[in-house]
C-alpha cells in the first residue's frame, strides 16, 4: 500500500477497469491490487468507483474499478457516472483496461470498439474464458488477439491466474491509440460459431430455478433463510454489544462522579455508540447473504421471477434488491437502488424502502406483543406487521408512479449470468466496506441524535426534586432489603426527571395529536424520542415507567417493561394501555419514519431535501392516520382500555 | 417475439424504434442477423429468458415485442450463435 506522498517520486499511471457489470471487474481489482483498498460499493455490481493502488517495479498503478456499462450511452446512474469519470478532464485515466467476457465476446467487441473512439491507449483483460468453454462457446484467444491488435492478457477472476501478467502489461510502456476501425468482423471467428454442448450446467440449474412452479418456492425458501439469518443468527451478536455496552458505561460510572457528566457518558454518548453498533451484526450478516446470492447469479434469476409482480406496483424486478436490503436496514437498501436504470422506478423504490419493517422494529414488537398477546396470536400478528409494511410499500409506490412519478421508461433487459460459486474474498470485502459506509454515514447521524434526545430528556434539572429524593433515600434502612428500596428509588428519581424535563414537555404538548390514536403523554414521549432512531423507544418508556434500565432486546426475558405497561394507570386511575392501544402503537412504528440516518441517506442518494422531506411526511402522516383508524375503530367495536 | 416458442431459434429481422430501448437493445447485442432462442418464460409468461450471442439475456414481453424476427428452426446443438 502506498502513500500518495510518494506518488511524486514514482511514475504515476492511472488505470480505469472498463466493462460490463458481470464482467469479473471487481475481482480483477483485487487481484491486481491485492486488496480493495478504498471501496466503494453496493454487492455485487460495482456501484461507485472503487480505487486500489499497487506498486510495479518503479512504477504506481492507481487501478480504479468504474461501474459496469455496456455502452458509451449511460441509460442508468451506474453508467453515467462511469462515463463521466472517463471523459473528465481531470481525472480522465491514462490508460484503459478493457475488461471483456469472453462467454459473450460478440457483444464485448461492439463495446471495445465504442470505447476504442475515446482515443486512449487500451489494454484488454479476457475474463470468463472457461465459461465460454462450459457453455459451448470457446475463444481462439490467438486469434482474436491477431484481429483485435491490442495487447491482450487472459486472466481468471476465480483464480487470479492471469493477474500479474496484467499487472506488468499494464506497467510497462503504453499502447499505441491504434486504428478505430471496427476490429468485430475478425475477430468474431475467433468464436466457434457452434454450441458445443447442449445443456451447460447453467442451464440445468436454470431449469429447476426458474421452473414456473419450483422456481417461485425456492425463491420463497431463499427469502425465508434471510430472515432467519438476519433475526435469528444476529441475536447473539447483539447480545454481545449490548453486554459490551453495558460494560463501558459501568465502567465509567465507576471513574465519574454522578451528574450530568456522567449522564452524558453513558447514556448520550455510549448510548449513542451502542445504538449505531448494534446494527452492524444485521447489516453485516445482510450485506454478506445478498453478495452471496448476487455473486453465484441468483439474485438476477429473483429479478427475473419477480418483474412482473414488482410492475404491477409501478416498481421494477430491480426493485427486489433493495427492498429485500431494507428488512434489516433501510440504508443499505436505499444505496441499492442505484441498480435501477429508470429514475423513477428508483425515486419510487427509494420512498418505498423503509416501510419495509426493518431490524429495529422488531424489539418494539416483541414487547408490546409479547406484553398485550398470548404467543399463539402474537406469532400472527408479527407477520401481519411486516405484511403491512409491505401493503403500505406497494399502495405507495402505486400512488407515486400514478401522480409525481409517472411515466418514465422502465427498462428490465438484463443479463443473466452464468452460475458461479461465490468467492469468499470477495464476500468479506463487501461485508466490510458495506459496515464501514454505514458507521461512516448513519452511524454519526444516529450518535448525534442519540446525544440530542439524552440532551431533552435529562435537561432541565431541579434541585428541590433531588433533595426530596435524598431525604427518602436517607429514610430506607440499611441491609438488603434497604439497597432493593434505594434502587426503586433511583429509578423513580430518574423517571421523575424525566417526567419535568423538555422531552416530557414537549410530549404533553403534543400528546392530543396522538389522543385519537389513543396515545397517552407517557407513550407519546417515547414516540417522539424514537424519531431519531426507533431503538430509543424501549430505553426512553423503561425510564418513564422507573425501571431503570430497559435493554431493546429481541429475547423476551425482560418482561419489567411489559408488565409496567399493562399495569399503567391514567391520571384518574384508568388504566392507559391494552391490546388495542398496544396495536396503533406497533402500526404506528410500523409505517412512521423514525430514523435520521434512513432520511440522511434518502438526501445523500437522491441529492435533493425533497425526496426527504417528502418521505419523512407521508409516513408519518400515514403511520398517524392507520394508528388512529385502528383505535377508533377498535373503541368502536368496545375493545378502548377502561 | 413475445410469441417466442421455448427451444426454438429465430434470426433478427429488426428493432423497432429509436429510443433508449432501442439502443439497450442494441448494446446487448440484439442485432438484425442475430440468432435468438427463447430459454425460459417467467410465471405468467413475463419476462422472458433469451440466449443470444452465447450469454442470456432477459426480456419483458414488452421489450421482446420490439424485435421482429423470422423463424430458424429449432434449438440443436449447433446453432444459438
Amino acid at each position: 500500500m502506498s502513500e500518495p506522498t510518494a506518488a511524486a517520486t514514482v511514475d504515476r499511471r492511472r488505470v480505469a477497469l472498463v466493462g460490463r457489470a458481470n464482467s469479473g471487474k471487481t475481482s480483477l481489482l483485487m487481484h491486481l491490487t491485492g486488496s480493495l483498498q478504498r471501496p466503494v460499493n453496493f454487492p455485487g455490481t460495482s456501484v461507485e468507483c472503487i480505487e486500489g493502488d499497487v506498486r510495479v517495479g518503479g512504477s504506481l498503478l492507481c487501478v480504479v474499478d468504474l461501474p459496469g456499462i455496456a455502452s458509451l450511452e449511460g441509460h442508468s446512474r451506474d453508467e453515467q457516472q462511469a462515463l463521466l469519470r472517463l471523459t473528465r478532464a481531470d481525472e480522465a485515466p491514462d490508460l484503459l483496461c478493457a475488461v471483456l467476457d469472453a462467454s459473450k465476446l460478440i457483444v464485448e467487441l461492439h463495446l471495445l470498439a465504442e470505447l476504442r473512439r475515446l482515443g486512449r491507449p487500451i489494454v484488454v483483460a479476457l475474463t470468463k474464458v472457461d465459461v465460454a468453454t462450459a457453455e459451448g462457446f470457446p475463444v481462439d484467444v490467438d486469434r482474436l488477439q491477431r484481429a483485435i491488435g491490442l495487447p491482450l492478457v487472459v486472466v481468471n477472476g476465480a483464480t487470479g491466474a492471469g493477474a500479474e501478467a496484467l499487472r506488468q502489461r499494464l506497467a510497462a510502456a503504453l499502447p499505441d491509440v491504434g486504428d478505430v476501425a471496427d476490429p468485430a468482423e475478425g475477430a468474431a471467428d475467433a468464436v466457434a460459431g457452434r454450441r458445443a454442448v447442449q445443456r451447460s450446467r447453467t442451464d440445468r440449474i436454470d431449469g429447476v430455478l426458474l421452473h414456473p412452479i419450483v422456481g417461485p418456492f425456492v425463491l420463497a425458501l431463499v427469502l425465508l433463510g434471510m430472515f432467519q439469518l438476519v433475526f435469528a443468527v444476529a441475536d447473539p451478536f447483539i447480545g454481545w454489544i449490548e453486554a459490551a455496552q453495558d460494560l463501558v458505561g459501568a465502567g465509567i460510572e465507576a471513574m465519574v462522579a454522578e451528574g450530568a457528566v456522567r449522564s452524558f457518558l453513558v447514556d448520550g454518548l455510549v448510548n449513542g455508540v451502542g445504538s449505531a453498533l448494534v446494527f452492524v451484526p444485521q447489516i453485516a450478516l445482510l450485506i454478506a447473504f445478498v453478495t452471496v446470492v448476487e455473486a453465484s447469479g441468483y439474485m438476477a434469476r429473483a429479478v427475473f421471477l419477480l418483474d412482473r409482480l414488482l410492475r404491477k406496483v409501478g416498481l421494477s424486478g430491480k426493485s427486489f434488491v433493495p427492498l429485500t436490503s431494507s428488512f434489516a436496514c433501510a440504508i443499505p437498501g436505499i444505496v441499492a437502488s442505484r441498480i435501477l436504470t429508470d429514475e423513477r422506478d428508483r425515486l419510487a423504490t427509494i420512498a418505498v424502502s423503509p416501510l419495509m419493517s426493518c431490524s429495529a422494529r422488531l424489539p418494539v414488537y416483541v414487547v408490546l406483543l409479547a406484553a398485550f398477546f398470548p404467543a399463539h396470536q402474537a406469532g400472527l400478528l408479527l407477520f401481519l406487521l411486516y405484511l403491512l409494511g409491505i401493503v403500505a410499500a406497494a399502495v405507495v409506490a402505486l400512488v407515486l408512479r400514478r401522480t409525481v412519478l409517472r411515466g418514465g421508461v422502465s427498462m428490465l433487459a438484463m443479463e443473466l449470468p452464468v452460475y458461479e460459486r461465490p468467492r469468499l474474498r470477495v464476500v468479506g470485502a463487501h461485508t466490510w466496506h458495506a459496515v464501514r459506509s454505514f458507521l461512516r454515514t448513519a452511524g454519526t447521524v444516529i450518535l448525534f441524535a442519540t446525544v440530542v434526545v439524552w440532551a431533552l430528556g435529562y435537561f432541565p434539572r431541579s434541585p428541590a426534586l433531588h433533595a426530596r429524593f435524598e431525604e427518602l433515600r436517607a429514610a430506607v434502612p440499611a441491609g438488603a432489603e434497604g439497597d432493593v428500596r434505594r434502587q426503586r428509588l433511583d429509578a423513580e428519581e430518574a423517571g421523575a426527571y424525566l417526567e419535568q424535563s423538555w422531552l416530557a414537555s414537549i410530549g404533553r404538548a403534543v400528546q392530543p395529536a396522538f389522543a385519537p390514536a389513543g396515545f397517552d403523554w407517557r407513550m407519546t414521549v417515547g414516540v417522539l424520542a424514537a424519531f431519531p432512531a426507533r431503538e430509543l423507544v424501549i430505553p426512553t418508556l423503561g425510564t418513564l415507567y422507573s425501571l431503570g434500565d430497559v435493554e431493546a432486546s429481541t429475547d423476551l426475558q425482560d418482561t419489567r417493561l411489559g408488565d409496567a405497561l399493562r399495569t399503567a394507570k391514567g391520571p384518574e386511575g384508568r388504566p392507559t394501555m391494552n391490546g388495542l392501544v398496544a396495536l396503533a402503537v406497533m402500526a404506528f412504528f410500523a409505517l412512521c419514519s423514525q430514523c435520521v440516518g434512513t432520511l440522511a441517506a434518502i438526501r445523500r442518494e437522491t441529492h435533493s431535501w425533497r425526496w426527504p422531506v417528502f418521505t419523512f411526511l407521508y409516513m408519518t402522516v400515514l403511520a398517524w392516520g392507520v394508528a388512529v383508524a385502528i383505535y377508533q375503530l377498535g373503541s368502536w367495536l368496545g375493545y378502548a382500555p377502561a | 417475439m413475445a410469441a417466442a416458442v421455448p427451444g426454438r431459434v429465430y434470426e433478427v429481422a429488426a428493432v423497432v424504434g429509436a429510443d433508449a430501448l432501442a439502443r439497450r437493445l442494441a448494446s446487448a447485442g440484439v442485432w438484425p442477423g442475430t440468432r435468438l432462442e427463447l430459454i425460459a418464460r417467467a410465471p405468467f409468461g413475463d419476462p422472458m429468458l433469451f440466449r443470444l450471442h452465447g450469454y442470456r439475456l432477459a426480456l419483458r414481453r414488452a421489450e421482446a415485442d420490439r424485435i421482429e424476427v423470422v423463424v430458424r428452426g429449432a434449438a440443436t446443438p449447433g446453432s444459438g450463435s
